[in-house]
């Protein structure tokens, strides 16, 4: 009976002002019509939290790496998400994440040990440099910083699938338009990086210089930025006729049929965690938070 | 609100997605492939920006060094924190569609060797104060390599040529503008990116130009300061180039399909068809 079909899964809808928390008999009453790859729930140790908790989680990790000054902050952030990789099975690849950060590590270790303005505490030298003991210090907790910051964001990434984190978004009232940007923008990138490499080859194969002179490489970036735009943008219109098609304008929320659980129990943590960062990084930068 | 509205059309919002791809491919395929030592990495985002107007632009810069930052298989580098740049990137460009600053402006004759001129003029002027800042300056910093100055005095002497060169083959005042809009929002991008920088990162970034870092600390400068310099060097060029860019793929693209974004009227006022 497709009224009463209706009717039950419109009622599973939340609204914004409504409790983000879904009632259970709403999700047995789904169960019975939708097909069990909607309803299966990420299973295992830290994954099987609600998205939205491990964002904040993630949120806070950044701020706190960033904000509280000193060993402190990025050693803790550092700690937890070594905790949580390991318990949620993903360390291994964390692997490249922190490959990824190589390139800039090298450059604050650097500039930062041998260049750091107004030191004076000279370990040893090197030529016309001297590594400074202020500096070196310096250069560790930054690197920390952005190591920290850099695996609590790809931990996030690693246990939390897209589709459920944007799911989740829509479900507690954030905007259709916007879940649609992110959703959209991630899974173009593949796309555009495939495009990428094709234009790249045609380019080349019709003399694009990409071992010459600055000025010969620069004169390089139309041929390869034209037809990336010029080819994407012949996609927005096919994209806009094919969403207006399906009511993408229309004025009513959409029902979100994918609700993963959530708790109290999961609400009190991103409380605590989110305003606990927010204290110690208001603590250190008032200069009273007690640890180094 | 009306006016809010106006710039998140079904047809700015499909737009968006695109241009935060083209955003994170250009730029690594710029900076792998031609290996410049330019991010342009805002290519979409100024698109945006000028075709849709100052929230959607900055929406689209925010997003854009988020997703670079979370997005599975191709995140996990350092660029989330300069979200805040990209959004005020973003922001700048969307003033700029709305003055009409990437249209077309055909001239010839006297007005067209007159505005060339002054374009040169003007971009060497906005490069003596950034030579004049304190991050250069500063007697008591002890000045820094003087390679930075020759290279910076050498830069924007070629960059005058090559806008003037720009106005006047392609006859063209616009040319004008895009080189202001460009090296003014390479200025504000730099004073915005150098305390992100520094607080963030201990005042890199990992690329090339942090050999421009080490050598103002050399000089001397704090890591601010250093920063900044790097940033008033680096930005003004980067965030010229993609204006121009932008400028050339606007030009490609028929009115027909312009003119149905919000601010694509400003776009084509000039054109024939």
């Amino acid at each position: 009976m497709p009224g009463s079909r209706w009717a039950s899964a419109s009622s599973g809808t939340v609204r914004p002002d409504e409790p983000a928390d879904p009632s259970v008999a709403d999700q047995g009453r789904a169960a019975g019509r939708l097909p069990a790859y909607v309803l299966r729930i990420p299973a295992g140790p830290y994954r099987a939290l609600n998205p939205y908790t491990k964002f904040v989680i993630a949120l806070s990790s950044a701020l706190v790496a960033f904000g509280v000054r000193g060993w402190t902050g990025p050693l803790s952030v550092l700690a937890l998400t070594a905790v949580i990789a390991v318990a949620a099975g993903v360390a291994r690849s964390l692997r490249r994440f922190v490959l990824g950060t190589v390139p800039i590590v090298a450059s604050i270790l650097v500039v930062n040990a041998f260049l750091y303005p107004g030191a004076t505490d000279v370990l040893f030298t090197i030529g016309p440099f001297a590594a400074t003991g202020t500096g070196v210090t310096v250069a560790l907790q930054a690197t920390l910083r952005v190591v920290a910051f850099a695996l609590s964001v790809a931990v996030f990434s690693l246990t939390t699938a897209t589709d459920d984190f944007l799911a989740d978004l829509e479900h507690r009232g954030t905007g259709r338009r916007l879940t649609f940007v992110v959703g959209s923008a991630i899974r173009t990138i593949p796309a555009m990086g495939s495009r990428a490499v094709e234009i790249v080859e045609a380019q080349r194969a019709r003399g694009l210089d990409t071992e010459g002179s600055i000025r010969r490489r620069l004169r390089g970036i139309v041929p390869l930025a034209g037809p990336m735009v010029f080819g994407s943008l012949a996609e927005v219109e096919e994209r806009t006729i094919a969403l207006e098609a399906r009511a993408f304008s229309a004025p009513v929320r959409r029902t979100v049929m994918r609700v993963l659980p959530d708790g109290s129990g999961q609400r009190a943590v991103r409380w605590l965690v989110g305003l606990g960062s927010i204290g110690a990084v208001a603590a250190s930068i008032a200069g009273r938070f007690p640890l180094p | 609100m009306a006016w809010l509205s106006r710039q998140f059309s079904t047809r700015v919002i499909v737009l968006i997605p695109i241009a935060i791809a083209i955003n994170i491919v250009l730029g690594y395929t710029v900076q792998t492939i031609l290996k410049l030592p330019i991010y342009l990495d805002s290519i979409g985002t100024i698109l945006v920006g000028v075709l849709a107007g100052p929230i959607a632009g900055a929406l689209t810069g925010i997003l854009s060094n988020l997703i670079w930052q979370y997005a599975p298989v191709i995140g996990g580098g350092t660029i989330g924190p300069f979200a805040i740049t990209a959004g005020v990137i973003g922001f700048l460009a969307g003033i700029w569609g709305q003055l009409g600053v990437y249209r077309s402006r055909p001239a010839s004759g006297t007005q067209l060797m007159a505005f060339a001129g002054i374009a040169a003029v003007i971009v060497v002027a906005l490069v003596v104060p950034i030579l004049g800042n304190p991050a250069y300056t500063n007697p008591d910093i002890g000045g820094y390599p003087d390679w930075v100055y020759t290279a910076a005095v050498v830069i924007a002497i070629a960059a005058a040529i090559a806008v003037a060169a720009f106005i006047y083959i392609r006859r063209d005042l616009a040319g004008f503008w895009v080189a202001i809009a460009g090296v003014v929002t390479g200025v504000v991008a730099a004073v915005i990116s150098a305390p992100i920088s520094a607080i963030a990162f201990g005042g890199v970034t990992g690329s090339g130009t942090d050999l421009l870092v080490a050598a103002m600390r050399q000089g001397g400068s704090d890591v601010l300061q250093a920063s900044l310099g790097q940033g008033l060097f680096s930005d003004p060029i980067d965030k010229t180039i993609t204006s121009f860019v932008v400028f050339i793929v606007l030009g490609g693209l028929s009115g027909r399909l312009l003119a149905r974004f919000p601010l694509g009227e400003r776009l084509v006022r000039n054109r024939a068809a």
